[in-house]
């Protein structure tokens, strides 16, 4: 079995039911030219009545639009009563199209999905083949407002009791897709305000800038962010109520207290272990405070008897002889300075850790020592330890172990600060939200003061005068060029190819007619002013096939629609586009009579050039 | 039973069954197709064989008896008692039986004329209109532009001019044909990027980003564009609000709309029209009116012709099963199955 149904099957299938007039939507404009070709030696041909009738009808259409008289579709409308209407053709032919569906003498109506909304028929039936569209070169699945957008098609007013929307299955549909889309409810829209440069040179133009704010928060935009930020607020209320319960306790901020606290002392226990806790200028003082050393301290002196490491301290310890016999414990930082003089002093293993007499001779010694001694120099070595944490050296300034709220601090703790988390986070964002709209403007404004459109004061400058009535894409890009003189001395023919590729924004290939040199060199030198603008503007394409094509048609009056449409590959529909686009560009130009004369009168030139043939039988 | 055997009478059964099959013998099994799932199955199987082939007989068994005492069972059930439940009870069980091919096609053919009779909501709309701001949201073909043709033409007659706006320039030159077979071409005119037509008349036809442009050097005090008069702004194909690279011509005309006009915004049916009239409420000086209904004017129903030219109704029921998608006509839920199986590579997933 094929993958999918034949296009003249189907059409049988739906004749034989009764269910014509039916628009198929297909994939791509090239399953839609399929399908026509596929009927070139169809037999299923129309009564002789309804071919005359057709026939009729398009030759009243012919009379307004003399364009279409060459299709190559003509024959296959007339014989079979199907059609091609997608954005490959012609204007003019899809309004014949339309106009001899609307009086009823077409059978179906091959359209391609990506243009759903613009099949401005009605139908019997529509009949849908795939359940997702190309959307910049990817697919995505239809949403449900796009499937009733393609349902809604069938059923014509007046003329049918009931619609139809027949699915018929091809390779990757998926049904479920088309199901949900039928029976479910069309989904909500979104504002996709930007703010371009044109509208911030129009809006300072009309309304000082303190007025700007209040004018951006009547859009849509904000309104949407505002329902977004009054959710948030919302949730921020309810926040509010459950941190009640942890409010100040013995530290106004106690959470930020426990929260510092209770990260010191995790880091503690992990990564600065007690026997390692000395910082590099004590622990190199470790190999001199041997048993007999004598050492200072912040008052008098005393003899080391030994060194040792006790489990609950955090330093090595030292057993020291101090004056008058006496014998005490300390840590090696409680030693303020070590002497260069050492006495004799075998260690022994139990107190007062040397013998009787070492004792005594000591004790002694100490007595006798000369006020003045000299100091021992220890070089510190740099690689031996890094610093600890300051946060470790300050664990004893926290009042936390002692404080009578601990155990109530430590329980409610990963609450609180979750809440509290949440509540930064959720302000944070109601601010943005608020805010962004008018941050972006002012990015704008930023950016048109630089480049000299706006002063200081963020009054127009003479510049900004004329720039803000370039009311298109790519404005900030055509606004510099003419800025930059790039058109000056350029004919028409330039100036409207140059225009024509800044307009066209579609990638789909086209084959390469031949450049001119000036076209080519001011093809690239537009192509750079572009690449140093993106930072600011989105680059165009700047196809230059299209520059050409514009180029040939407005320099060489001579050329007719059928010559340049074989100049390229490009679809008539395209082309039609492709021209109508660079026409609203040129007229955007022609505004500008007042500052740029010339330019002006050069875009009018091409303008006039531009309007012939196919151009000038549609309004 | 060798493997072969296995495989084809796991193949005759239903996907239902497999799934259930599979439940606890393998992962993730309802991603799986059918011939994915069989294979996956068979691979669990080579473990415990004979614990498979009993479980399989079981189930074969008890669908034979389903029909009988299953069904009782399943009328006491509870109606809704869960949600998930009640979309599967509704998804495999009939309630009505599903509507038939002929049923499906009756009503086909060429209604008798009738004179033309307002909707209601045309009424409501048209009654609004004239006192304050109207955003419609009514499904494609209800007959907005008989509201918006109304609405002109009541303005018309108090002297107060009309813009009226769309988002093709194609469009706008059939409006204007349109329009100018109904009022005369003296009274209508055109504003395009590259078409001026009539500028002074009463009804002007332009597209979206002219409007814009005109209130913009009307704002900066450049020209005179008479919209001290104007009475009247209709916005046709309003959802374009949500087009992502020309939204925003729509939000920049709403807001610069002179406050005496009325707005008329037309649009085709959208899930929060009623987002639009409460943004249109709070920065215009008038209370926004919404209307909208989702009833189509000519009903719709829904098939499914299968490419061997088979046609079936899609759903059980005639028309749409509104918020129902699993509610298929059971021919053509087994006529896409088939479909799926034959299309699909094995062993891949579907999409």
């Amino acid at each position: 079995m094929p993958p999918s149904i034949h296009p003249v099957d189907l059409i049988s299938a739906l004749r034989q039911k009764h269910l014509t007039p039916a628009i198929v939507f297909l994939t791509s404009r090239r399953a839609c030219d399929e399908a026509m070709e596929a009927f070139d030696h169809a037999n299923c041909v129309l009564p002789t009545t309804r071919q005359e009738a057709i026939a009729k009808a398009l030759e009243q259409v012919m009379a307004r639009h003399p364009s279409i008289a060459e299709h190559p579709l003509i024959s296959i409308v007339q014989r079979i009563g199907v059609a091609a209407h997608h954005a490959g053709h012609l204007p003019t032919w899809k309004i014949a199209i339309e106009e001899l569906m609307r009086q009823g003498h077409l059978d179906a109506v091959f359209a391609t999905t990506t243009l759903a909304a613009g099949v401005d028929f009605p139908a019997r039936t529509v009949v849908i083949t795939q359940s997702s569209i190309r959307k910049s070169r990817d697919f995505t699945d239809l949403t449900a407002g796009e499937v009733q957008q393609i349902a809604g098609r069938a059923g014509r007013r007046g003329k049918d009791h009931v619609g139809f929307a027949v699915i018929t299955p091809s390779p990757y549909i998926d049904l479920s897709v088309l199901t949900k889309g039928l029976t479910g409810q069309p989904e909500a829209i979104d504002s996709q305000f930007t703010i371009s440069y044109p509208m911030v040179l129009n809006l300072l133009k009309a309304h000082p800038h303190e007025h700007i704010q209040g004018i951006l928060a009547k859009s849509f935009a904000q309104f949407q962010l505002n329902q977004r930020a009054e959710v948030l607020e919302q949730k921020l209320d309810a926040l509010h109520i459950k941190m009640e319960p942890f409010g100040p306790r013995v530290c106004t901020d106690w959470i930020t207290q426990w929260h510092t606290f209770d990260h010191a002392r995790r880091h503690r226990h992990t990564r600065h272990p007690t026997y390692r806790a000395e910082p590099p200028e004590i622990s190199a003082r470790l190999p001199f405070l041997t048993p007999g050393r004598v050492v200072g301290f912040s008052r008098g002196r005393g003899i080391v008897l030994r060194q040792y490491r006790s489990k609950g301290q955090r330093n090595s310890m030292l057993t020291v002889l101090r004056p008058e016999s006496a014998v005490t414990e300390c840590p090696v930082t409680s030693v303020k300075e070590v002497y260069d003089r050492t006495y004799d002093c075998p260690e022994t293993s139990a107190y007062p850790w040397c013998s009787t007499d070492t004792f005594d001779r000591l004790s002694h010694q100490l007595e006798e020592l000369p006020l003045r001694l000299p100091l021992l120099p220890i070089l510190v070595s740099s690689n031996n330890e890094p610093l600890p944490d300051a946060i470790v050296q300050s664990l004893e300034d926290f009042s936390c172990p002692t404080c009578p709220s601990r155990s109530a601090c430590q329980k409610d703790f990963l609450t609180a600060s979750r809440l509290r988390q949440e509540q930064q986070r959720h302000t944070k964002s109601i601010q943005a939200l608020r805010t962004s709209l008018w941050h972006r403007f002012q990015e704008r404004v930023e950016v048109l003061q630089t480049f000299g459109y706006l002063t200081l004061t963020t009054q127009l400058t003479a510049e900004g005068e004329w720039a803000r009535l370039i009311r298109i894409d790519h404005s900030l890009l055509i606004t510099e060029l003419i800025r930059a003189e790039a058109f000056t001395g350029a004919d028409p023919s330039l100036l409207a190819g140059i225009l024509a590729s800044l307009a066209h924004d579609d990638d789909r290939p086209g084959a390469f007619p031949r450049i001119s040199p000036g076209l080519s060199s001011l093809l690239g030198q537009v192509r750079k002013l572009a690449e140093s603008l993106s930072p600011y503007e989105d680059p165009p394409l700047l196809r230059a096939d299209v520059a050409a094509l514009v180029e040939r048609w407005v320099a060489d009056q001579t050329l007719t629609w059928i010559g340049l449409c074989r100049l390229t590959t490009m679809a008539e529909g395209d082309i039609y586009r492709l021209l109508a686009r660079t026409l609203e560009y040129l007229s955007q130009v022609q505004t500008l009579k007042g500052t740029h004369a010339g330019l002006a009168e050069s875009a009018s030139q091409a303008i006039t050039a531009i309007r012939r043939g196919v151009l000038e039988e549609l309004p | 039973m060798t493997t072969d055997e296995l495989e084809q009478l796991l193949a005759q059964q239903p996907v239902a069954v497999l799934h259930r099959l599979a439940r606890g013998r393998v992962q993730r099994h309802f991603r799986a197709g059918k011939r994915r799932l069989i294979e996956l199955l068979l691979q669990h199987s080579s473990q415990n064989r004979a614990g498979f082939e009993s479980d399989l007989l079981t189930l074969i068994g008890e669908r034979q008896a389903g029909p009988t005492s299953g069904s009782p069972r399943r009328h006491e059930a509870p109606p809704i008692a869960h949600k998930k439940a009640a979309i599967r009870s509704s998804e495999s069980e009939p309630s009505d039986p599903p509507v038939s091919l002929t049923e499906w096609l009756q009503g086909l053919g060429v209604p008798a004329p009738q004179p033309f009779v307002q909707d209601p909501w045309q009424i409501e709309a048209l009654a609004a209109v004239s006192e304050t701001d109207v955003v419609i949201s009514v499904p494609t073909g209800s007959g907005k532009t008989y509201v918006a043709i109304e609405a002109a033409r009541r303005a018309m007659e108090e002297n107060r001019s009309v813009i009226y706006t769309s988002p093709l320039k194609a469009l706008s030159n059939t409006k204007y044909a349109e329009f100018s077979k109904i009022f005369g071409p003296d009274k209508v005119g055109i504003l395009t990027g590259d078409r001026q037509e009539n500028g002074q008349a009463p009804l002007l036809v332009m597209t979206t980003e002219i409007l814009r442009n005109l209130l913009y050097d009307a704002a900066s005090g450049e020209i005179d564009v008479r919209l001290d008069t104007l009475g009247l702004v209709i916005l046709d194909e309003s959802q374009y609000l949500a087009d992502p690279e020309r939204g925003v011509v729509w939000e920049e005309t709403i807001i610069f709309c002179p406050s005496q006009a009325r707005l008329l915004l037309l649009s085709a049916s959208i899930g929060n029209p009623q987002d639009i009239a409460d943004w249109l409420t709070s920065i215009r000086s008038t209370p926004c009116r919404l209307v909208r209904h989702s009833k189509r004017t000519v009903p719709l129903r829904a098939g499914y012709l299968h490419p061997n030219g088979k046609l079936t109704p899609l759903f059980r029921t005639l028309g749409i099963p509104q918020g129902h998608p699993g509610h298929l006509h059971p021919e053509a839920k087994h006529l896409f199955m088939e479909y799926e199986e034959e299309t699909l590579p094995s062993g891949r997933p579907r999409r």
